[in-house]
């Protein structure tokens, strides 16, 4: 789970609750859903963040939730803007999968060494969520001083979003005191070879000018001209990115972050060849939330002033919309249950999709622990599925037999399933077949779904040569292949296979046990002889039952154990458990 | 004095000068040892014969130890290269050292670790210094491996005859090069009473060792005389067959949940993206669908078809949202990303099918199913995580479901397994609203454990699925749930080819 790194003490300071000690303030860290994990040497707490909350991934919108939640703080706050000075001009250059630009710049900040560690991580969790790793969204922050606005079509400073030639302009990246171009980044330097497969398919890369030159490379790096640093007091953010609500969303919860700190928020124009924006985007959203439907989710009766109050201590503000009908007599059930909410969502809120999210909210405002819990009152009839019941009974009469019930991993290796028991994939034999493979496997272990069972069991068995004989095991268990007439493509078997691994192990002894398998479910058996390169050649014989040949029988094949280092015989049997149905 | 036959035949094989083994016995009364031992403690008792248990304890090298036996270990071969590098003269750098001596992995650190300790030479900031006297000929644990590694028929080594001191045998031991066997030897010795009563000629009594069918037929067991067995001996042990533990936990769910109303649910393992995670809601961009946890096949790689409606209004839920304030997300949507195959990472996917009614119908309210299957994850494997486990996947479908609903519903079966005061984290699923993770108590330790995930399903999943009422779902680790109830601390000794049959065979079974 991603963590995020809170310094309680500035926590306290931006709360404004001094008093508040560390476990009490894990308690309340709790209730948000932000689960304590552990402690940084600096004694910073870590903390589980949710993936929904991204206005929570800095110490300052985690304190504003907290002071929500504490009651000090109500409804709902838009930092004022100052009038635009600034402006992105977007040129027709820019790489058409990545064309869209936001900005917003921010004045009197007051960055010292923590504010500025909580900005750095504010803007890497950002790219890590929302930012889908900077392909979606990626964030650059400047010195706002070192910038050198062009003289724009109004006269006011403005800089460029543009494509470039990779081989092109130069400048100074961060971490690096050399000029390079993007080409040279993407190859020499560090974060442009983490990032390089972002661009390196475009034409024409991603850059921002100011009057003085090429300044930033996204989503790659930064040049270093524009650093910011603690002695930075007014910044630059601009975003990039593939979808322009993204990168807004994402620009409004860094700059929620800042003011919180106490700068001002300044407009920037942003100048589309075809249109023109205002941004930052603080506009609110609404939803509309029926009273009946939080009552009837949350499971207890609300007073529509509750409903306001739960909202407002949400950080929400809610304004009942639909009155009651003219022929409700006024505080009955019937008038409430007519009411409806049009509630109001901050800029900064990026997982208020519907309704039912408003209402979560208000639940968790409410304390979803004090909602005592009830059995409902729905009458259903319980049953197992008939693949279940038939395993089931398969298993129960293997383990009569003396057999060991078994439990093994779907996942297998080619090498465990085909080549140490002797078997090919076009054999004509049970468990040849086209195994389904999987594109990256965890290890060389687990490359592929086990075409037959039987493998497994051997494996069982070479794990356990220092364990007690005899060693009777069986497995009811999952196979499958690939199968051009299925609609997944895979054909999935249940296989039921057994093993008896003892120094007497013989032929017979298999058999026996498949017959008795077959007459408790009324099922004629044959093993007429056969072939299989996991088997002993005339010892070997197909499982036969109700004349349709389903699987194999016999000694496992010399070869075979010892390559497993068995010292023993076993002899085995393998069929398909539809046969029994 | 009057014996059973087999006694008399034992006290006969006995010797007054020399102490013989029970299986030294055995061989000259042609007697099953078993029988013997038996016959032994009650010529014990009868003051006859005295008994003497010595522990022989044997060694043998481990797969490891035999490895270093054929070749050489890793610190002297580490000094054999050092030698050649110079390292007795001038120190050499260690990573170039050990580059020619092709150790790998583990063995490695085996080397260094050894190297110093043993005096071969030492090591100070990456370099690696060879001491010219040192002599691995010398060498305790060489020597000690070759006499053990001897012809490989005898594997087994008695202590009493090895010709190794017992500090470089625990220095192998710890080392996890040799293993240590014991096993107890009883002998058996006349007493001078049994000498005496020898003397005196014992006579056998004529009594029965067996009830035979003969024996009941001809009414002659009116007049036998039933020899008296040890009945404290130890019996032979015998395993028989039994049920998966972790299987047994399985169905004691099933029983549970079936119990409670539930029908179950099957389906593919391997399956469209579609059913897995766009169904529920799951944006294509989201992290877990392009994350390495999951295990996208390579072969096959598409299904063949998905139905044709429900991808449109799943794709408009993706798009647009649902309802008429719904909103989207603002993620990419393709329909060939939703048809990719993979292992389930949740059986959510089976209920995915069973709402969508393209496996039993169009289902009315109300409903419960469940499932108790397996998943796929490409996490770390480790002692509580598995590549693949077993979820409890359930859901009830109602006009009108609450959270106090979900509560009472865990409330109530995890009461079932004696685990109270279940605990409700507020929490967030892409694809339920509100959403609670579920902690419960480890009765032994006391700890808060996270059981499971649950929630009500999104009208943005329901919707398109033609679902018109409540759904509340969850999805539980059973695994979690096992270690609760037994306090295993690795899953890997029950759930995989690594299994250990011992454990199996020695667990207690829970009702």
């Amino acid at each position: 789970m991603p963590t995020v790194e809170i310094d309680p003490d500035e926590l306290r300071e931006l709360t404004g609750k001094d008093d508040k000690g560390n476990e009490e303030l894990k308690t309340d860290l709790f209730g948000l859903g932000l689960e304590y994990e552990g402690e940084t040497e600096a004694g910073e707490f870590e903390l589980e963040f949710a993936p929904d909350r991204l206005d929570r991934l800095s110490v300052e919108g985690v304190a504003r939730s907290l002071r929500y939640q504490y009651g000090d703080a109500r409804g709902i706050h838009v930092p004022s803007t100052n009038p635009a000075d600034w402006t992105i001009e977007v040129g027709k250059s820019v790489p058409e999968d990545r064309p869209y630009v936001t900005g917003a710049v921010v004045r009197n900040v007051d960055l010292d060494d923590a504010a500025l560690e909580s900005l750095i991580q504010l803007q890497e969790k950002l790219h890590a969520t929302m930012g889908r790793k900077r392909a979606k969204g990626a964030i650059g922050i400047h010195d706002l001083t070192m910038l050198k606005g062009a003289p724009g079509s109004e006269g006011t400073p403005t800089i460029r979003y543009v494509g470039v030639d990779p081989d092109g302009d130069r400048f100074v990246p961060l971490d690096s005191d050399r000029e390079l171009t993007p080409a040279e980044v993407l190859e020499d330097h560090q974060t442009g070879r983490t990032y390089a497969d972002l661009v390196s398919g475009y034409e024409r890369y991603p850059a921002i000018y100011d009057d003085i030159g090429l300044f930033s490379f996204p989503p790659v790096i930064n040049g270093r001209r524009t650093e910011v640093s603690t002695d930075s007091r007014d910044l630059f953010v601009e975003m990039t990115g593939t979808d322009q609500w993204t990168i807004d969303r994402m620009l409004a919860i860094v700059c929620y972050a800042l003011s919180a700190r106490g700068a001002t928020i300044e407009d920037v124009t942003v100048e589309y060849p075809e249109e023109t924006l205002r941004r930052p985007d603080f506009a609110t959203k609404t939803k509309t939330v029926a009273h009946d439907r939080i009552e009837t989710i949350l499971g207890i009766d609300l007073a529509p002033e509750d409903v306001i109050d739960l909202a407002e201590r949400s950080g929400l503000e809610a304004a009942i919309v639909d009155e009651a009908r003219t022929d409700d007599v006024p505080g009955s059930e019937d008038a409430e249950r007519n009411v409806a909410y049009e509630v109001t969502i901050p800029p900064y809120r990026v997982d208020v999709l519907h309704p039912l999210d408003v209402i979560d909210d208000l639940g968790r405002a409410y304390g979803f622990n004090d909602l005592e819990p009830r059995y409902p009152d729905v009458g259903t009839i319980g049953g197992r599925h008939e693949r279940s019941r038939i395993e089931n009974a398969v298993r129960t009469r293997l383990v009569g037999l003396g057999l060991q019930d078994l439990l093994n991993f779907h996942m297998i290796s080619e090498v465990e399933n085909f080549d140490r028991m002797g078997l090919a994939p076009d054999d004509d034999a049970l468990g040849a077949g086209e195994p389904t493979t999987i594109t990256e496997p965890y290890s060389e272990d687990y490359t592929s779904l086990r075409t037959w069972v039987l493998p497994s069991l051997l494996m069982v068995l070479e794990n356990n040569t220092h364990r007690r004989y005899p060693q009777d095991l069986a497995e009811i268990g999952f196979t499958a292949r690939v199968d051009d007439t299925e609609n997944t493509g895979v054909d999935e078997r249940r296989h039921v296979a057994a093993v008896l691994a003892r120094h007497d192990a013989a032929y017979e002894d298999a058999k026996a046990r498949l017959q008795a398998v077959a007459a408790s479910f009324g099922a004629t058996v044959e093993t007429p002889p056969t072939a299989h390169p996991s088997f002993i050649d005339g010892r070997t014989a197909a499982v036969v039952i109700d004349g349709e040949a389903v699987g194999v029988i016999g000694e496992i094949h010399p070869e075979v154990l010892v390559e497993h280092d068995l010292e023993v015989p076993v002899a085995a049997f393998e069929f398909d458990l539809e046969a029994l149905r | 004095m009057q014996l059973s036959q087999t006694q008399v035949a034992v006290l006969e094989a006995a010797s007054a000068d020399e102490a013989r083994t029970v299986d030294a016995l055995a061989d000259a009364t042609d007697l099953p040892p078993e029988r013997v031992t038996g016959a032994v403690f009650a010529l014990e008792e009868a003051g006859l014969v005295a008994v003497e248990e010595a522990v022989d304890e044997t060694v043998a090298l481990t797969e490891e130890g035999r490895t270093y036996a054929e070749a050489t270990l890793p610190e002297v071969g580490l000094y054999e290269t050092a030698l050649e590098a110079g390292a007795d003269e001038t120190p050499a750098p260690m990573g170039q050292v050990i580059g020619r001596s092709g150790l790998e992995g583990p063995q490695v650190d085996i080397a260094l670790s050894n190297y110093a300790r043993k005096g071969y030479g030492s090591i100070d900031s990456g370099e690696l210094t060879a001491d010219p006297d040192a002599d691995p000929t010398a060498d305790g644990e060489v020597g000690a491996l070759e006499a053990l590694a001897g012809d490989t028929a005898a594997d087994e080594h008695p202590v009493a005859t090895l010709e190794v001191d017992a500090d470089t045998l625990d220095q192998l031991e710890r080392r996890g090069l040799l293993e240590r066997r014991e096993s107890t030897v009883r002998t058996a010795i006349l007493t001078e009473a049994g000498v005496t009563e020898l003397m005196a000629g014992i006579e056998a009594a004529d009594t029965v060792g067996q009830v035979t069918p003969e024996l009941l037929t001809s009414g002659e067991w009116r007049d036998a005389d039933f020899a008296a067995y040890n009945v404290e001996a130890d019996a032979e042990v015998v395993d028989g067959g039994g049920v998966h533990i972790l299987r047994q936990t399985a169905e004691r769910v099933k029983d549970v949940l079936v119990g409670m109303g539930f029908q179950e649910m099957a389906g593919p393992h391997a399956d469209a993206d579609f059913w897995i995670n766009d169904c529920l809601f799951m944006p294509q961009d989201h992290p877990a669908r392009t994350h390495w946890d999951r295990f996208a096949l390579e072969h096959p790689t598409h299904i063949d078809e998905l139905p044709a409606a429900l991808v449109e209004r799943v794709e408009r839920a993706h798009r647009e949202g649902v309802g008429p304030d719904g909103e989207g997300y603002n993620s990419p949507w393709d329909e060939d990303f939703a048809r990719a195959i993979a292992l389930r990472g949740h059986t959510t996917s089976l209920s995915a099918r069973y709402l969508s009614g393209h496996q039993m119908g169009r289902l009315e309210p109300p409903q419960r199913y469940f499932s108790v299957e397996k998943v796929y994850r490409n996490d770390t494997l480790d002692p509580t995580h598995l590549l693949e486990f077993f979820q409890i996947e359930g859901w009830v479908m109602a006009d009108s479901l609450s959270v106090r609903d979900l509560m009472g519903t865990f409330e109530e079966f995890y009461a079932q397994f004696g685990i109270h005061d279940i605990e409700f984290k507020p929490h967030y699923n892409p694809y339920t609203e509100p959403s609670f993770e579920l902690f419960g108590t480890h009765p032994t330790t006391g700890e808060l454990v996270e059981i499971g995930n649950s929630g009500i399903f999104r009208e943005e999943m329901l919707e398109p699925l033609g679902v018109e009422c409540d759904v509340m779902a969850w999805g539980l680790a059973l695994e979690r749930l096992l270690m609760l109830m037994y306090g295993f601390e690795d899953i890997r000794d029950i759930h995989g080819t690594l299994c250990d049959l011992e454990l199996l065979r020695e667990t207690e079974v829970t009702y």
